[in-house]
């Protein structure tokens, strides 16, 4: 046993044991790729192991208690839920579809597609694979590759359901498809590994809304991965959240593959989790295409919330934004680490990467750490950080005219992230954040007043 | 109403006022006026509470309360207004958000019930038709992007809306053409009423061609040293500050 990095040694054997024990269980035994898939990722995962804060991509995250904490993959029964308790979840009034995922299995009984049409598939992954396997392989891991990471791989090794969405050439899907996963307690930290395919072939549109959720107060690990394919001239408008309560773990990785003239337009946000992280990787692999990526984060008190970025310019003419926006309060600690790269080859490109945070309180916490590597010389690129309070003039501003100072610090928060959700696509999914903003800001006031 | 006996106050340790006396009665509008750097801004800011000013002598009593005792807020609450020089910039701060939260602030603390969405949009429209500001900033940030003004009427609309006791003009004509400072001090005028008081910060007298006051008090050293009527400020636009400087030192 390595001495230098005994808990993620530790974790990496009961991890190896609790993969032994579930494997047999999985769905899709009699799918040979899916069986070969699965083992290949779990040596992998076993022989990468845990990254260590020596990984130069986990410098400012520790994870260590996640990994001491004992870890299981069967969930509780939750057969009982009902349409009445996923309502106050929902966001949009009228989605084309809304998936509900239980710990990480379909509830097929709380879900509907009632506005799909035109051979638009919108599935439990597990129903998927009983149902069109060819089709499933074919474009499973077709993002993801092999699983760069750990936690990838052990996605993939423990991969049992998620989302599948399809959409044919030409199809425009106007109202989103809401996903709602939600997590439920057990004694021992619940891992649950969502696995989401997305595909739009040439020219299709739709938007997703992805929200991660507790229903009860659950010490749950999400290792979430979404593997995204946009055809050629394709866009898709996705928006996420991270709401998940104040004890969960929560990692989402997402790969994205861009064909010619595509569009991705995205706002990610992460509001809860004790520890929680999200990792976007985009590599432009066809000219033309264009990523208009933005998140908001809040870390509240003792939670830690990480960002990573990494987007690759790999052909010419592409156009990367991504502006992220951060608020901590109490103890709160944020990572930003965006890095776009700019490939050789990549003339032309267009890549602007801002990450702007703003800190509410004297102990809360930040690293940021914004790169470009440009290899090409024809290129347009540009990036920005800053750290910083409220203006203080701002702040006597709004209480000359009779606003209570903690109001005025909500209020000046809000307006903070106000730009985000204004650019939003899916308005329902603004307002939404905004009221879930107003209540953790009206939150940390308390606190700030007990104290 | 206002009674500012002795008043001195320093910056980072140096003294900006030192020793000002003023008394304001109910519909009274005193116009204050000096050289750059005589403390009138100071002045303005340490009666409405803002940070970095250090009073070390004197008292300013409002309706009879210690004024200096009470929080930035609490002040406006009581009915004071300060109409700043550089109205501050609040992007992603919605206007009308900004003004309701504001009115019903001052509501609250008067133990007035709150107005609803309803009853203040039709408020708020009123009072921007009567001091002329374009309906479509209401919708914007506040003051984000705003010409100079705009945010001087915004100001008053704000003025308009909060209906204070006492309101402070700091510096309201500077940066204005004479159409913006004849549209603002219109609606200024039409704020005036025999309750209401207001002081007139201001380096030049053309506003007051267009705000008449009751009393000029000239302001240089830290000290008022002259007062009078409106007569006073004609003679210094006249023979200048040095008339009255150059004097006091003699």
């Amino acid at each position: 046993m390595n001495a230098v990095a005994p808990i993620q040694d530790q974790a990496r054997e009961r991890y190896r044991e609790l993969l032994a024990a579930t494997a047999p269980e999985l769905p899709g035994q009699n799918l040979e790729w899916l069986r070969t898939q699965r083992s290949e990722a779990t040596e992998r995962f076993l022989d990468k192991g845990f990254p260590t804060r020596k990984d130069e991509a986990w410098r400012y995250t520790s994870l260590d208690k996640l990994l001491e904490q004992p870890v299981t993959t069967r969930a509780p029964a939750v057969a009982g839920l009902s349409e009445s308790d996923i309502e106050g979840f929902a966001i949009s009034a009228k989605p084309a579809a809304r998936l509900v995922f239980v710990n990480g299995v379909w509830a097929p009984q709380l879900s509907h597609a009632r506005g799909v049409t035109d051979g638009v598939q919108v599935a439990g992954l597990r129903a998927a694979l009983e149902r069109m396997p060819e089709q499933i392989g074919y474009w499973l891991g077709s993002a993801a590759g092999t699983a760069p990471t750990s936690f990838a791989a052990l996605n993939t090794a423990l991969l049992a359901d998620g989302v599948w969405i399809y959409l044919p050439a030409g199809v425009r899907l106007s109202a989103p498809i809401e996903l709602l996963y939600l997590s439920s307690g057990t004694d021992s930290t619940l891992a649950v590994s969502p696995r989401n395919l997305i595909v739009l072939e040439n020219g299709a549109e739709a938007t997703v809304v992805e929200h991660y959720a507790s229903y009860d107060a659950a010490n749950s690990f999400t290792n979430s991965l979404t593997e995204i394919q946009l055809g050629d001239a394709a866009r898709l408008e996705h928006n996420r959240l991270q709401d998940e309560h104040p004890l969960a773990a929560h990692l989402s990785s997402l790969f994205i593959r861009q064909g010619r003239a595509s569009h991705y337009r995205g706002l990610g946000v992460s509001l809860g989790g004790t520890w929680s992280r999200t990792e976007y990787h985009n590599r432009f692999g066809q000219s033309d295409a264009r990523c208009d990526l933005d998140g908001l984060y809040v870390a509240g008190d003792r939670q830690l919330t990480d960002f990573h970025l990494d987007i690759q310019h790999a052909v010419p003419g592409c156009t990367s934004q991504e502006r992220f926006k951060g608020i901590l309060l109490g103890r709160g600690r944020a990572v930003f680490d965006g890095r776009i790269r700019v490939e050789q080859d990549a003339q032309q490109t267009d890549a602007f990467l801002s990450n702007h945070n703003l800190l509410l309180s004297r102990d809360a916490e930040v690293d940021t750490k914004p790169q470009l590597e440009i290899f090409a010389d024809d290129v347009k690129c540009a990036h920005g950080t800053t750290i910083g309070q409220i203006e203080p003039a701002q702040m006597f501003y709004l209480r000359s005219r009779g606003i209570p100072e903690a109001d005025a610090r909500r209020m000046l928060s809000l307006g903070f992230a106000a730009e985000l959700l204004a650019d939003c696509g899916v308005p329902e999914f603004a307002a939404h954040v905004e009221g879930r903003l107003q209540t953790l800001l009206e939150g940390d006031a308390r606190t700030s007043e007990q104290q | 109403m206002l009674s500012i006996k002795d008043l001195k106050v320093t910056v980072d340790g140096s003294p900006i006022l030192q020793g000002l006396n003023l008394q304001v009665r109910p519909g009274e509008v005193h116009a204050i006026m000096g050289p750059n750097g005589s403390g009138k801004s100071t002045l303005a800011h340490v009666l409405t509470g803002r940070e970095g000013y250090q009073v070390t002598g004197g008292e300013v009593r409002f309706e009879g309360e210690n004024l200096l005792d009470l929080e930035v807020e609490e002040r406006a609450h009581k009915g004071l207004f300060l109409a700043l020089q550089y109205p501050v910039e609040l992007p992603g701060v919605n206007n009308m958000v900004f003004l309701r939260e504001a009115l019903n602030a001052i509501r609250s603390a008067r133990g007035e019930t709150p107005l609803d969405a309803v009853q203040f949009l039709k408020l708020v429209r009123e009072k921007a038709r009567a001091v002329n500001i374009d309906p479509e900033l209401l919708k914007r940030s506040v003051n984000a992007g705003f010409s100079g003004g705009e945010k001087k009427r915004n100001e008053i609309l704000q003025m308009a809306l909060l209906e204070p006791k006492l309101a402070i003009l700091d510096e309201t004509d500077s940066g204005l053409d004479i159409d913006a400072l004849r549209v603002v001090a219109d609606g200024v005028n039409a704020l005036r009423t025999p309750e209401r008081a207001m002081i007139v910060v201001t380096h030049y007298q053309r506003l007051l061609d267009y705000i008449e006051p009751d009393f000029v008090h000239v302001l240089a050293g830290g000290r008022i040293l002259r007062s009078g009527d409106k007569s006073l400020a004609l003679e210094l636009e006249e023979k200048g500050y040095g008339w009255i400087t150059g004097e006091a030192a003699a």
